[in-house]
């Protein structure tokens, strides 16, 4: 027994020591490096321990760059996705798991197949529908898109949330005579509200992180996303290292930031629903 | 009190707006698509002449499409490895006691949280050659005699890119795969101690086949999502060095919107859709968990 418990407690700090050296401290590593000099970023002998300290990155991107127009672009376009995303999936996660219709087993299955299915093979077509209708260069364009990414895995995770609440609740309150409307505002959504953070977060990062369509959506400089904006840099011949690390930091810092208030909800919402 | 009935159009009624929004969005670029492929259309906007079905049969006779094919599979396979060994690590670990368990499992997410740029800044700095942290702690512990480039050569650069690509999705995966460990009952791990099973007939016997349901998922959608990864190939690589990661979105891409070969990436959209369209399929009828409620 004994010696049982000491091998897990060596494979358990094993491999605690490996997840935060991969996955911890990259982080650590570009947000300091974004404050050291140029010349200690580029240098052959890398220093753990920064030794120069330096805000001229920061200045230049925030005084000297087009970094708040990208960051209002981005902004706009995530919420709205946000808030569309959540009305739509909210409204088909309560009639796929509460209302159990004929044909809800196919919508289920074809919902999370959509989920992935989008990505390249849709860049093509998309581009060709949305030049004919003129939506080229529109925030709308991408907000088109980022629903389409984040609704599908939404209602997946909403579906754990809906099915911890009892029907009794329900059927209480029809008998008592509430509306469907009644229920849904007064019921279902207060009693879902983490799983509706939680799905929220998700729809937010989707639509922050999101690239090619981005790049291929819209060709106007004043209505780029973060994540366009960046990438410009990173294809220069002559990467400025500082400039993009700061400019790497600073366009996570809203998602790090809202995760902070809402991500034990994102966090809890992926893990605690009793998924079956 | 409510009727089966009632259900049924109710039931539709609720799911119609997202279902009417995803179907626009998918089908009638897919059904343009499918038009175009029958074209000879090469830059967007131009009129072309009628092929029939020229381009499907041009399409299979190519071997930069049979190339990137099987960079698509390598691709796959070589990411369900290596984040179903990361996201398990990951899942296992944070299931277990420790002080600063709440904080890691908040952040570990960090990395899928974050633009893919942000990705592709974080690992092009570490894996430089010139200046990257990787290359000098590989040195200084002795595995490295001198630095080398990581997207250098064909092998290297598909391995370094699977990595990248593991590593942004291996804590979102682990999470996922959490949900399943914490619905597992855990009377279950004590009755088999109790008959004297050890951690890994544990895993076998109780875990594995209790996160069936949530692997299903994992298997179908990771599968899918691993095969649209566009955006951390194409910002380190371009596809290269030599076309050894080019994979089919990246052909895609570049057919479209560098080569000006509009139908013809039509044409590969159209066949790559149908591809994936039959895995998901047979993936569903062979292993989709019985429900049991």
């Amino acid at each position: 027994m004994i010696k049982e418990n000491n091998i897990k407690l060596i494979f358990l700090s094993l491999s605690l020591l490996l997840i935060i050296l991969i996955f911890f401290f990259p982080f650590f590593w570009i947000i300091t490096s974004s404050f050291k000099s140029p010349e200690e970023i580029i240098a052959t002998s890398t220093t753990i321990i920064p030794r120069s300290f330096t805000l001229e990155h920061y200045n230049k991107i925030l005084f000297n760059s087009d970094f708040f127009i990208y960051l209002k672009n981005s902004l706009i376009v995530s919420f709205s996705s946000m808030i569309i995303s959540i009305i739509l999936s909210v409204s088909a996660a309560y009639g796929l798991h509460k209302l159990k219709f004929y044909g809800n087993k196919f919508v289920e299955y074809s919902l999370l197949v959509t989920y992935a299915f989008p990505g390249v093979i849709l860049l093509v077509p998309i581009y060709l529908l949305f030049a004919k209708v003129n939506l080229l260069n529109s925030y709308f364009a991408l907000i088109v898109v980022n629903v389409l990414f984040a609704t599908p895995f939404a209602v997946w995770m909403l579906k754990a949330f809906f099915k911890l609440i009892p029907n009794e609740i329900e059927e209480a309150a029809y008998i008592d005579g509430a509306s469907r409307y009644i229920v849904i505002s007064r019921i279902i959504v207060p009693l879902a509200a983490p799983g509706i953070a939680s799905v929220a977060i998700f729809c937010f990062i989707i639509s922050w992180t999101e690239y090619l369509f981005a790049s291929i959506l819209i060709s106007g400089d004043d209505l780029k996303t973060l994540p366009v904006g960046l990438a410009g840099i990173v294809g220069q011949y002559q990467i400025d290292w500082g400039f993009l690390l700061s400019g790497a930091v600073l366009a996570s810092l809203p998602v790090i930031l809202l995760f902070v208030f809402i991500g034990k909800y994102f966090v809890s919402g992926l893990t605690e629903g009793a998924v079956k | 009190m409510i009727s089966v009935k009632k259900n049924n159009i109710e039931g539709w009624l609720f799911v119609s707006p997202l279902v009417i929004w995803i179907s626009l969005i998918i089908l009638v670029p897919i059904y343009i698509a499918f038009e175009l492929s029958l074209f000879n259309v090469k830059i967007i906007g131009t009129s072309g002449k009628f092929v029939g079905i020229d381009n499907y049969i041009k399409l299979f006779g190519k071997s930069k499409f049979l190339n990137a094919s099987l960079n698509s599979l390598y691709w796959i396979i070589g990411n369900a490895i290596c984040q179903t060994f990361f996201a398990f690590t990951i899942a296992l670990t944070i299931n277990y006691k420790f002080p600063g368990k709440k904080i890691m499992a908040n952040w570990i997410i960090l990395s899928f949280i974050i633009p893919t740029v942000v990705v592709v800044v974080i690992w092009k700095l570490m894996l430089s050659s010139s200046s990257g942290v990787i290359n000098s702690v590989l040195i200084d512990i002795g595995l490295l005699d001198e630095a080398t480039g990581f997207f250098s050569s064909p092998n290297k650069a598909f391995i370094s890119l699977v990595l990248i690509n593991s590593w942004r999705w291996s804590p979102f995966l682990a999470l996922i795969i959490l949900s399943g460990l914490n619905s597992i009952n855990r009377e279950m791990y004590d009755a088999s101690k109790v008959d004297g099973a050890n951690f890994v007939q544990q895993f076998l016997f109780i875990t594995f086949p209790n996160l069936k349901s949530v692997l299903f998922v994992l298997g179908l959608v990771g599968t899918l999502l691993s095969f649209n990864i566009f955006d951390i190939i194409w910002l380190i690589t371009k596809g290269g060095p030599s076309s050894a990661t080019t994979t089919l979105p990246l052909l895609i891409y570049e057919t479209a919107f560098t080569k000006f070969r509009i139908s013809q990436a039509a044409t590969l959209s159209i066949v790559t859709s149908f591809l994936l369209l039959l895995f998901s399929i047979i993936f569903i009828k062979s292993m989709a968990p019985k429900e049991d409620d």
